[in-house]
């Protein structure tokens, strides 16, 4: 399986690449071969070589320099997702997806337009949350962090519900999601802190239903532990 | 009048705070709702020294205030680190008479980086150090470049700013600006040609975003860096540590002041050096700075000797939400030739508010521990598993790690059978929890 990590030089604050770390290890415990690819600046890939794609959160300038050379990719990747291949943006990663991004200073930058919100930054005060979030996709609720200072409006279908945490505008839903594509503001290593979610993502990666994930123990107690510390936070 | 009672009333509280224990923010909370400009009318000192900065500002202040206070000068500072402007005012206010003089020759302000912008409103800085700027505290502080862009809303043009010239984003506040004194140091015995660290904040011009390339790195993204774009790069530097010998715990600074390491890491070593700067620009001799240095233990209690059951250890307070921290006091445990145990323990992430989350433990570098002079790990606290995640994906064998979710379990583990010197790693948070299982030296 072919793995691609976008701009991991550099939409890297929050220990993102243990993301993939994990996912390689998941899929070799069952027998799968992961090969792991890079791209940032200046880099040529085709998008539709990969079974799975990431790209993680970085500072509100480095994203604006992401979003300037990842603009190539636009019908590439509008069609990868067309397609339903899996792919993970966290963090204000999947903020470049949409119509527009305005800076603090007011300034707006065109997005990929691949969706239709918009994203509108401020300066004043970073937006950070402890995070419950459910999907019907998943058996349990994802645990997180959401680090930003951005509000979006206009997605029209999102990935989560939120319990727990900041939302996309509403504070109801969070995320956005279109077949296998989801973007989330939760930051980090989520597919580790989140083993349910680890092995939803390797299955559809590797279209896969008997995947086991017996091994992850700690991943597991670390899982319930902060689940039940967030629950007891939020009551 | 206002002024008057303001000040006394901050005086009142101060007094009847210490006896009943409060901390030094309340009162100050108290006076600025009395006189919101209180800072602006009271007359201060000739020097009004200022440190902000992720790490070390603590430690820093405190090595100032001790080498000026030998030195004769009566210093005011906030000793018990309230670095907001609360804490500030309650420091400012009670150093001063009931007629708004400051009774000091120098006033010395540790400032918390991300509310500097609200304290420097009232007070001009005349000296401004800012130490570093790491990942530090994320789940408040966002990154560093949030940081950044907080603290240069706090920065007046006719402050001398201080700054450590081997971090390239606090390097970067002197871009333009001539009242600028670089510390910095030389190429060491202990850099390394290639980063040693899992992330690399150097890899990016904060100027123009350009590539950046690294001559020799001290720590992380610490040291000699230039830009292959713009030509950004590291300043020369007016104070300089020009070698440092870890091992038997001497550094020199400008060539010839020599001083004894009380705490042998790299971090001791540039607190030594921004205190030793801004010595010197108030006008303390360099050799007197160096005795007053040499062998000194800091009171703020962030290293601590124990006695476990008959084993000797050191607690080395490192910050939750802080990998250079943590990377720090790996080193010092890897560089302990007697062979040795480390326990770590994540329980509480911070003291002052609530988070759950570990993504920084991703940050660290714990395949470091993986060298021979690491006998046994010993992992506690509630994130003890999602320590055990993150160690699982290094190349340390399971048999050398051990979990306790319980800290008084690990304790007592420790302290029967074995016999190696211990040093735990651990943050404020949650170093009571594992001294009160000890004696102190």
């Amino acid at each position: 399986m072919q793995v691609l990590h976008l701009y991991n030089d550099i939409m890297n604050l929050y220990g993102e690449y243990a993301n993939l770390t994990a996912l390689g290890r998941f899929l070799a415990h069952n027998g799968e071969r992961m090969a792991l690819e890079y791209a940032t600046f200046g880099d040529n890939v085709r998008l539709y070589d990969y079974d799975f794609i990431y790209m993680g959160s970085g500072t509100e300038r480095n994203q604006k320099l992401v979003l300037a050379d990842f603009a190539r990719y636009s019908d590439e990747l509008a069609a990868y997702i067309e397609s339903g291949k899996p792919a993970l943006f966290t963090g204000n990663a999947f903020e470049i997806l949409g119509k527009s991004i305005t800076d603090a200073d007011g300034k707006k930058y065109d997005g990929l337009g691949i969706f239709d919100f918009e994203t509108v930054e401020q300066r004043k005060t970073r937006m950070t949350a402890d995070a419950i979030f459910e999907a019907d996709f998943l058996d349990k609720p994802l645990v997180g962090f959401v680090n930003k200072c951005s509000t979006i409006k206009g997605v029209e279908t999102p990935a989560f519900k939120v319990r727990m945490g900041l939302g996309n505008d509403d504070g109801k839903f969070e995320g956005l999601r279109k077949n296998n594509f989801i973007g989330t503001h939760l930051t980090g290593p989520i597919m580790v802190k989140n083993p349910h979610f680890l092995k939803y993502e390797a299955s559809l990666e590797s279209g896969r239903k008997d995947l086991s994930d017996d091994f992850l123990v700690y991943e597991k107690k670390g899982f319930e532990i902060t689940l039940s510390e967030l629950k007891a936070r939020n009551n | 009048m206002k002024m008057f009672f303001t000040i006394l009333i901050c005086k009142l509280l101060r007094f009847v705070g210490k006896l009943i224990g409060k901390g030094s923010s309340m009162p100050g909370q108290i006076a600025l709702r009395l006189c919101p400009d209180i800072l602006s009318r009271v007359k201060l000192p000739e020097y009004i020294i200022a440190v902000t900065g992720s790490n070390g500002k603590t430690s820093t202040v405190e090595m100032i205030a001790h080498i000026l206070q030998k030195s004769g000068r009566n210093v005011a500072w906030n000793r018990e680190g309230s670095n907001q402007i609360e804490g500030v005012t309650t420091l400012v206010l009670s150093s001063a008479t009931l007629g708004g003089k400051v009774n000091a020759d120098i006033l010395l302000i540790e400032s918390d980086e991300r509310f500097a912008k609200y304290t420097f409103k009232y007070i001009t800085p005349t000296h401004y150090v800012i130490t570093n700027l790491y990942r530090d505290q994320l789940t408040r502080n966002g990154h560093p470049e949030w940081v950044y862009d907080a603290i240069k809303d706090s920065i007046h043009p006719e402050t001398t700013l201080i700054l450590n010239a081997d971090d390239p984003l606090v390097a970067s506040f002197g871009q333009g600006r001539k009242n600028v004194i670089w510390f910095g140091a030389d190429k060491l015995d202990s850099d390394t040609e290639l980063l040693e660290s899992v992330y690399n904040d150097g890899a990016f011009c904060p100027v123009c975003k350009g590539r950046m390339v690294y001559s020799t790195h001290h720590y992380n993204h610490i040291g000699h860096y230039s830009c292959m774009s713009c030509g950004y790069s590291r300043p020369d530097t007016d104070y300089t540590i020009t070698s440092v010998d870890l091992g038997s715990g001497v550094m020199t600074i400008d060539g010839k002041h020599e001083i004894t390491l009380a705490l042998k890491s790299l971090y001791n070593i540039y607190n030594i050096l921004a205190a030793y700067t801004v010595a010197s620009l108030v006008g303390v001799d360099g050799e007197k700075i160096a005795a007053d240095m040499s062998n000194y233990v800091m009171k703020n209690g962030r290293v601590v000797t124990f006695d476990l059951g008959g084993r000797k250890g050191t607690l080395l307070t490192s910050k939750h939400e802080n990998s250079i921290s943590y990377d720090q006091s790996i080193r010092v445990a890897c560089a302990d030739g007697r062979g040795v145990d480390v326990l770590i323990i994540v329980d509480a992430v911070s003291r002052k508010y609530f988070t759950s989350d570990v993504s920084w433990l991703w940050d660290i570098d714990f395949e470091m521990l993986g060298d021979e002079n690491i006998h046994e790990i010993i992992l506690a606290g509630k994130y003890c598993n999602d320590l055990a995640v993150r160690f699982s994906y290094t190349t340390i064998p399971d048999d050398k790690i051990r979990i306790f979710e319980d800290i008084d379990k690990a304790a007592d583990y420790l302290s029967s059978g074995r016999k190696e010197y211990i040093y735990t790693i651990t943050c404020f948070s949650d170093k009571g929890k594992f001294l009160a299982n000890v004696k102190g030296e």
